[in-house]
């Protein structure tokens, strides 16, 4: 999903699917993030930030 | 579209195949197991196997978070839910897994108030929506889905709701494997290892399969090419003859996992001592439950639960399916008693169970029909 708006108060995200489905995503388990950023969500929690350039952080 | 349509380009996809025809060697039989249920639903949906040589044979694992929670853990589900002023939330796959005495589905349609949620921060929201219910949020699944039910755990703390609870049943990936592997009724070469469950708990955790029992591993993705270049990455090894774990997913599994959902997952759950996975029966230190310190918000002891140990019915066998032994359509009642209209099993039951990939791709025999 991509991030279109971030709450770091309430520590969520809205976030938008393929489809343009918009939902509250909890995202303690990435943050930071930022509006553009791809999330891999599972059960309404981000737990993988995405990059652009392949490999995920480690 | 970013990150999916890369890894179904055709042409890479019968390369990769070309590279399994020339690994495998005549005349042996390769058989790699698919631990992940989002895995084999992947293979059949996309024709993976088809583009396989004979001799290279995929048995699908125990991953399928829905198919291994027993009967007696859905009789449970219901007596809460049954209970006056309780409303119970669940995943929507666990709507449809028999008890011993039907459904959730039919519990609520014979008058409980059971609330399908798409994650356990919609079960919390219905708990500040109705202050003087209890909420109770039945948490399935293996270590992917579990910092989701710790978060909202924590955040139930945090914001004071004291008519939320939790009815714990996630499980954890590496006790059932080591079970399997133990089994004298299934020999496999390798495995294609799970790669939401490694996004949280990195790849290390696998590492006892080539050290302990000499096979190899390759964690992957879930589109048509991250299965096909994980076989190649598993046959590989058997060539050459190294032994050890390959992460083919880098794009989303850190070898080390996400230390963040760790942290949070030992501070709310903590180990059963022994927890029942249908087919497989009991498999110590293989379940979590809430630990000591949230306790409070368990549940199981908030209300009373028969917790009675009730076996599958007789002609179905999900437990050899789930063990790899059969595929579903050996199965007695597959595709005839046992359909997703009206599954008998919890295989059947969810799109990551064995038995609904075969049935919902037209796999009822041996050959493919066509649907």
């Amino acid at each position: 999903m991509t991030v279109v708006a971030v709450d770091r108060e309430r520590g969520v995200a809205l976030c938008s699917n393929d489809e343009g489905a918009r939902s509250t995503v909890e995202t303690a388990l990435v943050e930071p993030v930022a509006p553009g950023d791809r999330l891999l969500v599972h059960a309404g929690t981000a737990i993988v930030l995405l990059t652009e350039q392949g490999d995920v952080a480690e | 579209m970013k990150f999916v349509d890369e890894f179904r380009d055709p042409e890479l996809g019968r390369a990769l195949a070309g590279e399994i025809l020339a690994l495998v060697e005549p005349g042996r039989h390769y058989k790699v197991m698919e631990v992940c249920g989002g895995h084999t639903h992947s293979i059949y949906k996309y024709g993976v196997d088809d583009l396989l040589p004979a001799n290279v044979e995929l048995v699908h694992g125990p991953g399928c978070p829905v198919c291994v929670i027993p009967m007696g853990r859905v009789d449970d589900g219901i007596a809460i839910a049954q209970q006056e002023g309780v409303i119970f939330t669940c995943f929507g796959d666990m709507m449809r897994v028999p008890g011993s005495d039907g459904t959730l589905l039919e519990a609520k349609a014979a008058g409980a108030d059971i609330r399908m949620v798409y994650s356990p921060l919609d079960a919390l929201r219905i708990a500040k929506q109705n202050p003087d219910r209890e909420v109770v949020f039945f948490a399935i699944g293996f270590e992917t889905t579990a910092p989701s039910t710790a978060l909202t755990l924590k955040r139930a703390r945090a914001e004071g709701l004291t008519n939320f609870s939790c009815m714990c049943s996630h499980v954890t990936i590496v006790p059932p494997l080591r079970a399997l592997l133990e089994s004298p009724d299934l020999r496999l070469d390798g495995f294609i290892g799970p790669g939401h469950v490694s996004t949280i708990v990195g790849a290390r955790p696998f590492e006892f399969i080539p050290a302990d029992y000499g096979k190899p591993v390759a964690i992957a993705g879930f589109e048509p090419l991250d299965i096909l270049q994980a076989i190649v990455m598993v046959l590989r090894q058997i060539t050459e003859g190294r032994c050890e774990v390959e992460n083919q997913y880098k794009r989303v599994v850190p070898y080390e996992g996400n230390l963040r959902a760790l942290e949070v997952m030992a501070e709310v759950f903590e180990l059963r001592p022994h927890f029942e996975w249908r087919g497989l029966g009991f498999i110590s230190h293989s379940g979590l439950k809430l630990s000591e310190a949230y306790a409070d918000l368990d549940a199981e002891l908030r209300f009373s639960v028969p917790g009675v140990r009730v076996a599958d019915p007789k002609a179905c066998q999900c437990g050899e399916v789930l063990k790899g032994v059969i595929k579903p359509w050996e199965c007695k009642v597959f595709g005839s008693a046992c359909t997703p209209e009206r599954p008998i099993g919890t295989c059947m039951v969810s799109s990551e169970g064995a038995c609904a990939a075969y049935y919902n791709y037209g796999r009822f025999a041996r050959e493919r029909e066509v649907v």
